[in-house]
């Protein structure tokens, strides 16, 4: 036996104006989940603790509660001391039991034809990853897009997709998920990370169904465009200023000697719209001896269109990207861009290794700035985060950059998913809850490693907002101009 | 710290439902009741839980039994059920059994469930301990859980009413002594009445009366302990099956379930010698013996020594490829990832865990129960088993005679709509004292299993069985205390618990005779399955005893 402390929310409609905090001290078993805490505080404490359970072994989903902040199945999830136990970001009936019965009925139910027969193996296959939900409600009560939107969920556009590849339901699919928010989701996979059965929903569930709504000349006509943009230029933003390729050789040399070799895949942002931050990046790269080659012939990597559904020509654009670094025998492609990064890493199948820019820094280890004298936070980018699995390199470059760094609670800017141009008040929306954020932690700057982020973030904050290499070249030039004040 | 203050307000009913058929319990018997008495119009459903989160179905992982192919046939099954279950089964209900779980599987089939299926478009089926044919069909390991999603996408198709979280604590009668609806709390502890022409009992069973137990944390016998209160009469109720293979670790994880799949798909037992040790006790079937006897070996293992150091032995999977695990088993991989044991690369420790019980109310083939107006079909229904149930049989089950008490209890005729306005005072006075009690139910309820796994467990005497007959009586009689309306439940709870747990106990002093999982170590007679002169026990509130039957010599 051990002892902990937990905090646990309580609250009773009959008697509370709100939800507060209780903390109890609880004798519980080696490796004792979350629920065997709340079993303890029931019967040692307060009988009248509300929470729901049954199966005890997470096959029921009745018993999902939110624990530091994450949501989890409370059978499942190890007991910690000091943890704090809330009910899911949903409509409280009492003290952790949530209202879920309105976001179960939003589920579509199957309607099967009457000649329905036996699917074929195939069939079955692609449909049982979905069948493994347990409507907990986990997702729903992470994803950002409901925080703002009449976005039905996560879990309800997966069953969306469920049916859809049922070869027995006769429903209109396509037309209820687009009516249940399918073009609302961010795609930032918050909710894969909180599924205890992680399913993809927005990779599996939510671009297929936008993929069929392409089909069907669904596609929202914002994204539209950007397809078209991409079919006629390779790119998906327009030229409205001097490119990066075209102000860039193919290689780029290090000032000092060369420590390594990376090529680079740019990205149409910061090859169209800021430029200036990409070439930034360069002068870092130089200045830590890495060698730098720039194909030119490279292309979008055709993550708008994938998040969109917008597939037809995609594999063209692989093959034209692929060719284009293959074929200069480079080893290790670099991105900046976290949207592009995600999509090499995840939706292509490279002859060479894709990494990140703080993978790459990290690695080789970088010359030290001066630290420059602002309180920074850090953006974390979706699809670096969740996309990549990346979060320490860059606030372990970040804390050699400025003289204090502080966290903020990670949330998706709005920015990813075709979101920004398909639904832009929601991106608004969620861009302002980002600024709430940023305000709180009362930040001089707002540091990200991701272009979209970048630009959305900068355009609902009035706080500056920074990418990491441009911040490394700031802490080197006022490396230098100290070293000249000296000299 | 006790928040309620009113005792002093006379509970009274706050809400009146009226209903053609009542159907108490959301697992699959009662859904597939539902969906089937739906097509006799004014379908009431109560569930205990949110509908598809409650019961076992839910949890069931491994499979349904039902025979889809030409080299096997239904008098296999039948023989297969039988002998499994010691030759204690109904035959009636077992005939019903065997012929209608393909029909009800094709149902479900065709409401768009997602079972495995074959290259040849098929429905894939796996061995299951005790049969000779691989009948058992699956969804992965999370069959049960397909099947319910599958049948509340039926149901809600129908215009069967559903209260969820309102728990039904009593049956009412009509002035004939017919059972016409019952008593039921909400979740916020208002009392409902319900009122209906037919009610379907599918509580499912009620391990959690067990210190280790499968079951969810609904499995507590409730069905058993309202039918037996109404005057129903139940047969076999000793019979409880010990899951050979329940998980041992952590403390608070004891008795999960690992699957039978785990062993059909090839999983071997090891003890802690690594013997393979189902060598001596079922040299032919090894592994895929019945439930009973493997359950019987790993507890002898353990207690002669052979054990784990927990007191367990090894469940072992890791000859079988990563794939295999991972598409087949995944539900386990991930329960045992969750504790830190990667069954990829090492063994599972397990021991037997209560799991099902097979007795209940005695019933005929049309799920009618012996008190007019009560049908009862799924765990809670005893008879189709025996006194050992093939795994996979018990889903089949709930389908089979789901929709056969829901079918005649919709064909029940209209009734008086009156009730017995004493029985509701007794409930709702009953209910009134909870707050006046004195004692926990959590530690009434702790002790209580802790009594069950004891005295009454795997193992058993008439020695100990009375002592936990006499503690059990006394653990009954104990005022329990309600320390808010919303208490009320876990007392009616306990109560049930503490009902459920005498008649296995009873029952289990009944039947002299080793039968199936009953085990009396000071058994004086020595049976044979086939012949044994002995039937059912019965136990209602008139009388209690064990049926002797005519056997060929």
């Amino acid at each position: 036996m051990k002892t902990i402390t937990l905090r646990v929310s309580r609250f009773d409609p009959a008697a509370d104006a709100e939800p507060h905090f209780e903390e109890y001290i609880v004798q519980v078993n080696e490796g004792a989940r979350v629920l065997h805490a709340l079993h303890a505080v029931r019967d040692e404490h307060d009988p009248t603790l509300a929470y729901r359970y049954c199966c005890g072994s997470g096959q029921c989903g009745s018993c999902a509660v939110q624990v530091d902040g994450k949501p989890v199945l409370a059978c499942m999830e190890e007991a910690r001391d000091g943890m704090t136990v809330e009910p899911l970001a949903l409509p409280v009936l009492k003290d952790l039991m949530i209202d879920l019965e309105p976001v179960i009925a939003k589920i579509a139910r199957i309607c099967p034809a009457p000649d329905a027969a036996l699917p074929a193996r195939e069939e079955i296959e692609a449909i049982k990853p979905f069948r493994d939900c347990i409507e907990c409600l986990c997702c729903v009560s992470a994803c950002p897009a409901l925080q703002v939107t009449d976005f039905a969920g996560p879990t309800v556009l997966r069953q969306e997709m469920r049916l859809a590849l049922d070869p027995r339901d006769s429903g209109d699919r396509i037309t209820d998920a687009i009516e249940k928010g399918l073009f609302y989701c961010t795609t930032c996979k918050r909710c894969v990370e909180v599924c205890p059965k992680e399913i993809d929903i927005p990779g599996k569930a939510i671009e297929k169904l936008r993929e069929i709504a392409n089909r069907r000349g669904l596609t929202l006509p914002r994204h539209q465009e950007v397809a078209r943009l991409v079919q006629e230029t390779g790119r998906s933003v327009e030229r409205t200023q001097p490119t990066f390729l075209e102000q860039v050789p193919e290689v780029i040399e290090p000032d000092g000697p060369v420590r390594g070799e990376v090529g680079f895949f740019v990205g149409c942002m910061f090859n169209g719209r800021v430029p200036q931050t990409a070439l930034d990046a360069m002068e870092v790269m130089k200045r830590n001896g890495i060698r730098v080659i720039v194909p030119h012939d490279q292309v979008c990597c055709g993550s708008p269109l994938i998040r969109t559904g917008q597939t037809s020509f995609i594999d063209d654009l692989k093959k034209r990207n692929i060719e284009a670094f293959a074929s200069r025998g480079i080893k290790t492609v670099m991105t900046i861009c976290a949207g592009c990064g995600a999509t090499l890493k995840n939706d292509y199948e490279t002859p060479f290794t894709v990494k990140d820019v703080t993978e790459i820094l990290t690695e080789y280890g970088i010359e030290l700035p001066s630290k420059l004298d602002v309180r920074a936070t850090y953006h974390d980018p979706c699809h670096l985060l969740r996309g990549q699995g990346i979060s320490e390199q860059p606030r372990e470059l970040l804390r050699l950059g400025v003289r204090e760094f502080v966290e903020m609670p990670t949330q998706c800017c709005g920015a990813g998913g075709g979101v920004r141009s398909g639904v832009p008040e929601e991106a608004k929306a969620l861009g302002a809850k980002r600024d709430e954020c940023v305000k709180g932690t009362g930040a001089d700057v707002v540091v990200t490693v991701c272009p979209f982020c970048e630009f959305h973030i900068a355009d609902c904050t009035d706080v500056p907002v920074k990418n990491l290499t441009t911040i490394l070249l700031e802490g080197y030039r006022k490396k230098d101009a100290e070293r000249k004040g000296s000299a | 710290m006790v928040l309620y203050n009113a005792p002093t307000n006379k509970m009274h009913v706050d809400e009146i439902v009226d209903a053609h058929v009542l159907v108490v319990g959301s697992g699959g018997a009662g859904v597939r009741a539902a969906i089937e008495a739906s097509r006799y119009g004014g379908v009431v459903m109560v569930s205990k839980t949110i509908a598809g989160k409650g019961g076992c179905t839910t949890m069931a992982e491994g499979g349904y039994n039902a025979v889809l192919r030409d080299r096997d046939s239904v008098d296999v099954h039948r023989e297969d059920t039988l002998s499994g279950g010691a030759y204690l089964n109904d035959p009636a209900l077992v005939d019903a059994l065997v012929r209608e779980a393909p029909e009800r599987m094709a149902d479900l089939v065709r409401w768009g469930a997602v079972f495995d299926v074959t290259e040849d478009r098929e429905v894939a089926q796996r061995p299951f301990g005790g049969q000779r044919f691989p009948r058992t069909c699956y969804a992965g390991d999370r069959t049960g859980h397909e099947m319910i999603m599958t049948l509340l996408d039926r149901l809600d198709a129908t215009d069967t009413h559903l209260y969820q979280e309102v728990s039904v604590v009593d049956f009412v009668k009509d002035e004939n002594g017919a059972v016409a609806g019952a008593i039921a709390l909400d979740r916020d502890g208002d009392v409902v009445l319900f009122r209906s022409d037919a009610t379907v009992l599918a509580t499912g069973g009620g391990t959690q009366v067990y210190d280790i137990s499968t079951n969810s944390a609904a499995g507590t016998g409730d069905g058993f302990a309202m039918a037996y209160r109404a005057g129903a009469e139940l047969i076999d109720m000793e019979m409880v099956q010990f899951h050979p293979t329940g998980a041992v670790y952590p403390y608070d994880a004891r008795g999960r379930l690992v699957t039978e799949a785990v062993r059909g798909e090839g999983g071997i037992l090891l003890n802690a010698r690594r013997e393979r040790f189902m060598e001596r006790y079922d040299p032919d079937r090894m592994e895929l013996s019945t439930r009973d006897v493997v359950a019987r070996a790993i507890a002898t293992e353990v207690l002669e020594g052979r054990g784990t150091n927990r007191g367990g032995v090894y469940l072992d999977v890791t000859h079988l490829s990563a794939e295999t695990i991972e598409t087949r088993l995944p539900v386990m991989l991930e329960q045992f990832l969750a504790y830190g044991v990667d069954i990829r690369r090492e063994p599972m420790e397990v021991a037997p865990t209560a799991h099902h019980i097979m007795g209940g109310l005695r019933i005929t083939p049309e799920c009618r129960t012996t008190i007019p107006g009560l049908f009862a079909c799924g765990e809670v229904a005893g008879g189709v088993h025996g006194a050992n149930r093939l795994g996979g049989n018990a889903l089949a089950e709930t389908q089979v005679f789901g929709k056969r008490a829901g079918e005649f209890a919709g064909k029940a005729p209209a009734r008086s709509g009156r009730i017995d306005p004493a029985r509701i005072d007794e409930v709702t006075r009953m209910l009134g004292g909870f707050y006046e009690g004195a004692i926990s139910p959590a530690d009434v309820r702790k002790d209580l299993k802790l009594t069950m796994w004891n005295q009454a467990g795997i193992f058993r005497s008439a020695p100990d069985l009375r002592t936990a007959l006499g503690h059990v009586r006394r653990l009954a009689d104990k005022r329990l205390c309600a320390a808010s309306t919303v208490n009320l439940l876990e007392c009616c709870t306990v109560r049930n618990m503490c009902t459920t747990a005498s008649l296995i106990v009873r029952c289990a002093l009944l039947r002299p005779e080793n039968r199936g999982a009953h085990v009396r170590r000071d058994a004086d007679v020595a049976t044979e399955p086939a012949t044994s002169p002995f039937s059912h026990t019965y136990v209602s509130l008139a009388r209690e005893g064990i049926e002797r039957r005519e056997v060929a010599a």
